[in-house]
């Protein structure tokens, strides 16, 4: 294989008689956008969490740099330089927001990101020292975004990091993500629509567990087939 | 518990058992000291589980090893400074149990009510050992003539010099345990107590900062099993049992899980009450123990020390 920055070569996972995914292939840059869409059930998370290294895929390997990752410990993977953004978000709800930011940074060898531009970034300088059990659905997702950036990643994977969001808001995460995306190679799963538009990435289309188009958005988005995809047609 | 009024109540503490020699007499100081040596023994049960939420039952395994080590090697005839040997081999051979107990539980995914009960086993194993081991152990009667802390020529034997020790090394260790918690240890074992997943996708190796912790916890405990055999003269069964494995859950329990200096309260406090209450009926205590830890499990769920913060919090709705 060769040690090109992300690559999932002929992804399969089975889990008991169900075939979640089969044969999908995923490869891309350093410092590239990718967003991921398909309907409720298509794979996107499990495609994941394959991705991340979480689930060891039945058939295929995924690599970062040229290293195989499947199964390999959440912290080493983590090491490598690849955060997650998880769909529920999960904080330390103990912690304060500074706290939360601290212990991400702490997890990393490195840290590209001064705390006061994360806070600002993630607009909760005024929150600094609230607990993370205290804050709204909307910052706990923005807290979660920030801890992921605070490990100084080298590739984000989001798992629906809109979800429960204002659209002002997702207009937010929107501008905050092509931000990041000058340092560093993002990945996001999300089924808002209205999102993935703002995002402009380049996006995999999952469908019943297979690869079923990718290209730039404005060209899935006119695609006929796509969205007799995602009306139920198909 | 915030910084500075657990600075305040640590300073208090220290004045108060510093000032006590003064006026009481060396029978309450001797029996105050041995009480202080099961407070040490309570915060480092408190350092494992206050930080980590995880409960180990079998915690008097090495408060006992220690024990044992240090009555064993402390005993052995021509060895040089034969008190801060055993205390270092107590506290080692302690350290390297829960190394390996830790290693293979934490890192094969033991969590929670699991580890309770597998340390629990491991209690009553040890205690088994200390019984039918009789040729090293000296079975159900233990050893005697365990000699007195003495460190080359500095004889901590006295009523008041063994008191002061105790409560030096009692100072120390409950600062060093505090700093421990309030800073990046403490923090990091707080995320991976909240969201243990959360902690190892940021980075975290949890399985080793939980063995580790477990490591110096139970180190802790060796110092204090060694600490009062030295004092006691005197190692037996009981010391490395499953009674003494629930009692120290009591006094945490009692005196506040999480707040270090709570469970020091929480063992004095407790065994003044048992001596009471055994002084007009021994059969008694048991029960009584019992009891006392359904009612905090239900009604002070914090701690004893909880009821300052619940009575504050009670005027505060008041006035409000």
């Amino acid at each position: 294989m060769s040690s090109s920055f992300l690559r999932a070569e002929k992804i399969g996972m089975r889990f008991g008689g169900l075939q979640v995914l089969s044969d999908i292939d995923l490869e891309i840059g350093e410092r590239s956008l990718t967003a991921i869409i398909g309907p409720n059930g298509a794979g996107k998370s499990t495609f994941l969490n394959v991705l991340t290294g979480v689930l060891r895929p039945t058939e295929g390997v995924v690599a970062f740099r040229g290293q195989a990752i499947g199964g390999l410990p959440l912290h080493r993977i983590a090491r490598l330089g690849i955060a997650r953004k998880f769909q529920i978000p999960s904080i330390f709800s103990s912690l304060t927001v500074v706290e939360n930011l601290q212990v991400a940074r702490w997890g990393s060898a490195r840290t590209e990101w001064p705390e006061d531009e994360l806070l600002e970034m993630i607009g909760l300088r005024d929150r600094r020292s609230v607990q993370g059990a205290e804050l709204a659905h909307g910052e706990k997702q923005w807290l979660e975004i920030g801890m992921a950036i605070a490990s100084s990643p080298t590739l984000l994977l989001l798992d629906e990091p809109t979800a429960g969001m204002t659209p002002q808001e997702t207009a937010d995460t929107a501008a905050l993500i092509h931000r990041l995306n000058k340092k560093l190679a993002v990945i996001a799963v999300e089924h808002d629509i209205s999102f993935v538009r703002a995002l402009g990435a380049d996006t995999l289309v999952l469908h019943q567990g297979r690869f079923f188009r990718q290209g730039p958005f404005a060209e899935i988005e006119a695609d006929e087939a796509v969205r007799d995809v995602y009306l139920g047609r198909r | 518990m915030r910084d500075p009024s657990w600075l305040i109540a640590f300073a208090i503490g220290l004045l108060l058992l510093a000032l006590l020699p003064t006026w009481v007499d060396s029978y309450n100081l001797t029996v105050l000291r041995d009480a202080l040596i099961f407070g040490l023994f309570a915060a480092s049960l408190d350092f494992f589980w206050g930080r980590t939420g995880i409960l180990c039952f079998g915690h008097s395994v090495f408060f006992g090893l220690g024990a044992y080590i240090m009555a064993l090697v402390s005993m052995t005839p021509d060895i040089p400074l034969p008190s801060l040997l055993g205390l270092l081999a107590g506290i080692t051979g302690a350290g390297l149990l829960a190394g390996a107990v830790g290693y293979f539980l934490f890192f094969g995914g033991v969590r929670g009510s699991y580890f309770t009960i597998v340390t629990l086993a491991l209690s009553v194993i040890a205690q088994q050992v200390a019984v039918s081991w009789s040729s090293v152990t000296g079975g159900d009667t233990g050893l005697i003539g365990i000699p007195p802390l003495m460190f080359g020529g500095l004889d901590l034997s006295g009523d008041v010099a063994s008191y002061f020790t105790v409560v030096a090394l009692l100072a120390t260790v409950l600062l060093g345990l505090w700093a421990l918690s309030r800073g990046r240890w403490g923090r990091i074992l707080t995320a991976i107590s909240d969201n243990e997943m959360r902690a190892a996708a940021l980075g975290h190796n949890a399985a080793l900062r939980l063995t580790m912790t477990f490591v110096i916890s139970a180190s802790t405990a060796a110092l204090a099993g060694a600490l009062y055999v030295a004092m006691a003269g005197l190692v037996a069964p009981d010391l490395i049992g499953l009674l003494l494995a629930t009692e120290v859950i009591v006094w945490v329990a009692v005196g506040g899980r999480g707040t270090l200096i709570g469970p020091v309260v929480g063992a004095v406090l407790v065994q003044r009450a048992q001596q009471e209450i055994s002084s007009f009926n021994p059969s008694l205590w048991p029960l009584i123990i019992g009891c006392v830890f359904v009612l905090i499990v239900f009604l002070l769920p914090e701690g004893v020390l909880s009821i300052g913060t619940r009575i504050r919090a009670l005027f505060r709705r008041g006035a409000a």
